[in-house]
This record gives structure tokens, sequence and C-alpha cells, in this order.
């Protein structure tokens, strides 16, 4: 009982530790950052990959193609060098959540695509993409949670306590 | 952080915003081309675009039919084996995306080169028809057709059905 309290007090010590929480920072904003350049380079073909999904039509589709890879990029690049960092962790979890729950209700109808996560270099979407997403949204989590505002551009409220 | 603490502050919003807004702009600025392309008509059927897939049309069920009724294309079905032995389009060449897709490529020997094809799948939002035809098309097929109303619209219209 008591070495789990240590454990679980180190625990809360590492996800409170500004270097981790900037480490973190860099994996998760790069992700996203590196998702959203293969989007972008290549919008016909995630279209494809979003109208294979056959939850919104061709228009949708596009718009969604069109647009998504943006938001991704600045919320990547925005978590990354702090400005709305808090914004932008809320913003990739929300979009992890999304993703989850599309991959599963896309296996639930039996219906076998490409993610279309990155680009030419997508996989299947399937339990083990449930999975990674959600070792993801772990992390994206744990950012939107942290205390820690370090190295940021905009410090989150810091024109309230100023 | 708690989350009533992150929901109930308006930065986080006001970041949203901005993110989003951001994003929108930058999407239509850079991909302005594409969007006027799609305003136009062009990727209604399918966002295909026709200089990297030459030969590549969409048809309608009157093309398909006339193209069928007349032997002059040959009808490939690109549904699974169980789908094409369920039903299909009489005289129609089973050739399965997922299978292609699985490397089993002499099973594209069999295509004439000299015919159109034309390639359709269960229909509704159904797409894999699309994506054998992109894949044909890679491999120099350069007169691909693709019914998008498939299998489906085939059978509302009371055409031959094959089993």
């Amino acid at each position: 009982m008591v070495a789990g309290w240590i454990t679980c007090g180190k625990l809360t010590m590492v996800l409170r530790n500004r270097i981790f929480l900037l480490l973190l920072r860099l994996i998760v904003g790069g992700v996203f950052i590196w998702a959203a350049v293969t989007k972008i380079a290549d919008p016909l073909t995630f279209a494809q990959d979003v109208r294979n999904y056959r939850l919104v039509g061709q228009t949708l589709s596009f718009l969604t193609a069109i647009i998504l890879p943006w938001v991704e990029l600045i919320a990547g690049l925005f978590l990354i060098i702090g400005i709305f960092p808090r914004s932008s962790a809320l913003l990739i979890s929300g979009l992890l959540l999304f993703f989850i729950i599309l991959v599963a209700i896309t296996m639930l109808r039996g219906i076998d695509v490409e993610c279309g996560c990155f680009g030419t270099f997508s996989r299947k979407a399937d339990i083990w993409l449930i999975l990674e997403d959600t070792a993801w949204l772990i992390m994206a989590l744990v950012l939107l949670f942290s205390p820690a505002n370090e190295f940021c551009l905009l410090k989150p409220g810091s024109r309230v306590s100023n | 952080m708690k989350i009533k603490e992150i929901f109930g502050h308006r930065e986080t919003w006001q970041g949203i915003a901005v993110i989003l807004g951001l994003s929108i702009i930058l999407a239509c600025v850079t991909q302005f081309g594409l969007i006027k392309r799609f305003w136009q008509g062009e990727f209604k059927q399918g966002f295909v675009r026709g200089e990297e897939f030459p030969g590549l049309v969409f048809i309608s069920l009157a093309e398909a039919e006339s193209l069928w009724a007349s032997g002059e294309a040959l009808m490939v079905d690109s549904r699974s084996r169980e789908e094409y032995a369920a039903g299909h389009v009489p005289g129609a060449f089973s050739l399965p995306l997922v299978e292609v897709k699985n490397g089993q490529d002499n099973l594209l020997q069999l295509l004439p080169e000299d015919k159109p094809l034309v390639v359709y799948c269960e229909g509704g939002s159904c797409q894999t028809s699309l994506a054998l035809a992109k894949i044909l098309s890679k491999k120099g097929y350069r007169n691909i057709k693709v019914f998008s109303g498939g299998w489906e619209e085939w059978l509302q219209a009371g055409l031959p059905v094959e089993n």
C-alpha cells in the first residue's frame, strides 16, 4: 500500500516535470504536424480516404480534407511553441477521441478502409489503430490537465494573473 | 488543472476559435485552385485528378447499360467473390479489390487491353470500384469507366442478372 503511494507520487512528479511535459509537447505536436503535412501535400487522396469511411458525402469529405490537416498543423505547432497550448491540447484530444470513435464505428460496420492518418503512409483502420490513437490521447490528456505552462510564447492565463 | 477550469476559461475557447479560423483561412488560400475545381463540379463523383489518372471517367447507368448491351466493354465487378456469386451483371469479370490489393496481380493479366472496362461495386456510397479503377489506371489501362451507381442501381432498373 505504502509502496503504491510512493509509485503514485513518483508518477505525479514525472507528470508534472516541466522537461517531461515539454518533451511530450514536442512528440504529440510533432506527430500532428507530420500527419498534417502528408495530407496537405495530397488533399485529394485524403478526401478519398475520408469518403471511404462512408460517413459523409462528397462535399463534406472534400471540405474535411481541405480544412482538417490545417487544424492539425496549427494545433500541433501551437502546442509546441506554446501559443494557446491548453486550447491546442483540448483540440488534439477532441480530434483523437473522434478518430477512435470513427474507427470503431467503421469496424463495427464492417468497412475495410485505409485510415488516411498519414497520407500515403497510411495503414489499415483496425483495432491496433484504436490502441495507437488511445496512447496518443492519453499523452494529449496529460498535457491538457498538466498545471505547467513553461516554455510558452503565450502563457495560458497570463493576462489574468498579471 | 480541473475540467471545470479548462472548459470554464474563456481563453481556451478563444484559442480554439483562433486555431479553427486560421485553419479555414490557410486552407482556402493554399487550396484555392482545388476548391475552384470542386466548385466547378470536377470532383463531384470521385476525387480523381484527370492528369493523374488519364482515361478514367465516371459513367451513368444508361451509359453502362449501353456499353454492356453492345458488348463493346467488359464489365468488371470489384466486389468480393461471395457478393459476385450471389448475383452480378451478366458476363461480368470478377476482380475483387481486396484480392488485387493482396497482391494477386495475376488476375489483371486476364483483362483484355483493347476493350473499355466498366468497373462497378455495390452502389450507394461504395468506393471499391473507384479504388480498383485507380489501380488499373496505374497499371497502364487507359479506357476505364467507373459506374458509380453500381450493382444497386443495376438491380433497381430491373436489368438482367446472372448468378
